[in-house]
C-alpha cells in the first residue's frame, strides 16, 4: 500500500486544474518490493539481539476494565463474591509502598500520596488459617489411619507455593492483582490466593470457602502417590512401629520372584509375611530396595491411601430436607 | 501391582524376563514360534516394535530337537555369499552336524525365572513303561505257538 500525497491543484482527465487542499491517497501496489528484504532481516537480526519482549501484566496491555474483571471472577467462580472485600484481597502491601514511593517522586501534595487503600493481610491471615484447618480435618477423616506427619505433610504440599501459584495462575488472580513487581513473586501470588479465599469466607461463608478448597485444591492431588508428596527416609521403621502399635507380628522379608540376578538389570520382588501372611510385596533393582519398597507398599495399606481407594467425594452438597409442617386447618 | 511407587512399576514393567524350554524331541518349528513370540516381546501387552521390550529364552537339548517325516534328509538351507559361486545348499541333516552344544552356565542359570511348557506332547517309549504297567495293560489277544510273523 503507498500512501500518495497530492498537490494543491490537481488535472482531472479533461485537463481541468482543480484545486484541492492536500490529499493522502492510499492506493496498492503489488510488485516485489526490493527494500522488504534487506528489512525483514534487519528486523530478524534486533529481534535476535533483544531476545523476546518482556512479559506485560494483563492490565496494561489494551482493553482492560478492572471492575468488570474484577465482577467476571467472581460470575467464573459461580461465587457470590462481596466485590468490596475482593478488591482489598487483590491488594498487597507492596503495591501500597510502592506507588506511594513513586507519587513522592513525582512530588504531589501530601494529601494525594498516602493511598486510603487497605492491604490483604487480613484476609490473607484468615483465610490462610481456614484452609489449613479445613484440609487438615478433611485428611484426618478420609484416612482415619494416616499418622499427624503424613496429614501434615499432605497438607503443606496442597498450601506450598508451587500448587497454589499454578491454581492461582489457572483462575487468573495474576491478571487482577495489584502489587509493586510483574512478573508476580510466588509468594506474592501465594498471599494473595489465600487473601481471595479468605473474602470469599468473610462473604459467603464458611461452607461456600470449604467447597472452593474442595474443588480446587484438593483435586491437585489427582494421580500423586503419599510418599511423593510425605518424604520418607525409613520407611521400615515406620512400618515396625506401626504393626507394633496395632499388635501384629513384625514382617519377615522373603524374596518372592526374581529375574537375571547375574545381569546388570535384575529385578527381584520381595514380599513381606508377617504371621506366614503375605501383607505387601514390592519390586526392585536389587534386594535391599525391592524390600523398601515393599515396606511402602504396606505402609500404604494400611494408611488406605492405595490406588484402589474410594475417590474423592467431589458431589454438592445436599440441602437437608425442611421439615413440613402439619397444616393446622 | 498398583500402590507402587512410580519408579519401582516401571522398573517392573519394562524387566526382562529369562524362559528356559527343553527342545529334547520337540519340531523345532513349534519351538522357533514359540521363542520368536517370546524374543520380541510380543507376548506382552506393552509391545511396541521400536521399544526394546524383547524377553530371554535358553533353548537346552538342541542336540535333541526332532523333524517330523523324512526332513532330516529332504528339508534342505540355502543360502548365497553374494560372490560368483557362493550358492550352498546344506540339507537339515549336515547343518545339525555342525551345531554345537554346551553345558548351561552358572550365571544364565541364576536369572531363569520359569520354565516354558513343550509344545509337543512326547510319548513315552516302551522301554520307560514299567513291567507293571505293562501287565496291567489289556491284551487282546495272544498269539499262538506256530504264528508265523511276516
Amino acid at each position: 500500500m503507498v500512501s500518495v500525497v497530492l498537490f494543491r491543484s490537481i488535472l482531472n482527465p479533461f485537463r481541468q486544474r482543480l484545486p484541492l487542499s492536500q490529499t493522502i491517497l492510499f492506493t496498492q501496489t503489488r510488485e516485489k518490493k526490493r527494500w522488504m528484504k534487506s528489512y525483514m532481516l534487519l528486523m530478524e537480526r534486533k529481534k535476535k539481539l533483544e531476545g523476546p519482549p518482556a512479559p506485560k501484566p494483563r492490565s496494561q496491555q489494551p482493553n482492560w476494565d478492572y471492575h468488570a474483571e474484577v465482577e467476571a471472577f467472581g460470575q467464573r467462580l459461580y461465587e457470590t463474591f462481596n466485590l468490596d472485600l475482593l478488591k482489598i484481597a487483590f491488594i498487597n502491601p507492596c503495591y501500597i509502598t510502592f506507588e506511594e514511593a513513586r507519587r513522592r517522586e513525582l512530588r504531589l501534595d501530601k494529601e494525594n500520596i498516602t493511598l486510603n487503600l487497605k492491604d490483604n493481610r487480613e484476609l490473607f491471615e484468615k483465610g490462610s488459617l481456614f484452609t489449613d484447618a479445613y484440609l487438615h480435618g478433611c485428611f484426618s477423616r478420609a484416612y482415619p489411619n494416616l499418622p499427624d506427619d503424613g496429614v501434615k505433610a499432605l497438607t503443606s504440599h496442597l498450601t506450598g507455593s508451587q500448587i497454589v501459584c499454578h491454581v492461582a495462575r489457572s483462575l487468573s488472580v495474576e491478571d487482577l492483582i495489584l502489587s509493586a513487581e510483574f512478573p508476580v513473586p510466588q509468594e506474592v501470588l501465594q498471599k494473595t490466593f489465600f487473601a481471595v479465599v479468605g473474602a470469599l469466607l468473610e462473604s459467603s461463608g464458611p461452607e461456600r470457602a470449604s467447597l472452593f478448597i474442595r474443588d480446587f485444591l484438593i483435586t491437585q492431588l489427582i494421580g500423586k502417590d503419599l510418599f511423593e508428596l510425605w518424604p520418607l527416609v525409613n520407611p521400615m521403621g515406620l512400618l515396625v512401629e506401626e504393626l507394633k502399635k496395632r499388635k501384629v507380628s513384625l514382617p519377615e522379608p522373603r524374596l518372592t520372584r526374581q529375574s537375571g540376578a547375574g545381569t546388570v538389570l535384575p529385578v527381584y520382588f520381595v514380599g513381606l509375611y508377617s504371621d506366614k501372611q503375605l501383607i505387601a510385596e514390592g519390586p526392585g533393582e536389587t534386594v535391599l530396595s525391592a524390600e523398601e519398597e515393599a515396606a511402602r507398599v504396606a505402609l500404604r495399606k494400611i494408611y488406605g491411601y492405595t490406588e484402589n481407594r474410594r475417590p474423592w467425594d467431589y458431589s454438592s452438597p445436599k440441602k437437608e430436607p425442611v421439615a413440613a409442617k402439619a397444616l393446622s386447618s | 501391582m498398583s500402590n507402587f511407587t512410580k519408579a519401582a512399576q516401571q522398573w517392573a514393567s519394562f524387566s526382562k524376563i529369562w524362559y528356559l524350554i527343553d527342545a529334547k524331541m520337540q519340531p523345532p518349528g513349534k519351538i522357533a514360534t514359540m521363542c520368536s513370540v517370546r524374543l520380541q516381546g510380543k507376548h506382552k501387552p506393552i509391545y511396541h516394535a521400536l521399544s526394546d521390550c524383547g524377553d530371554h529364552v535358553v533353548v537346552v537339548n538342541t542336540r535333541h530337537i526332532a523333524f517330523s517325516g523324512n526332513k532330516w534328509e529332504q528339508k534342505v538351507y540355502s543360502s548365497h555369499s553374494g560372490y560368483p559361486g557362493g550358492f550352498k545348499q546344506v540339507t537339515a541333516a549336515q547343518l545339525h552336524q555342525k551345531d554345537p552344544t554346551a553345558a548351561i552356565p552358572d550365571e544364565i542359570l541364576k536369572n531363569l525365572v520359569e520354565e516354558l511348557p513343550q509344545p509337543r506332547h512326547v510319548p513315552r517309549r516302551l522301554n520307560e513303561y514299567t513291567q507293571e504297567e505293562i501287565n496291567a495293560f489289556p491284551r487282546l489277544w495272544t498269539l499262538p505257538d506256530d504264528y508265523r510273523m511276516k
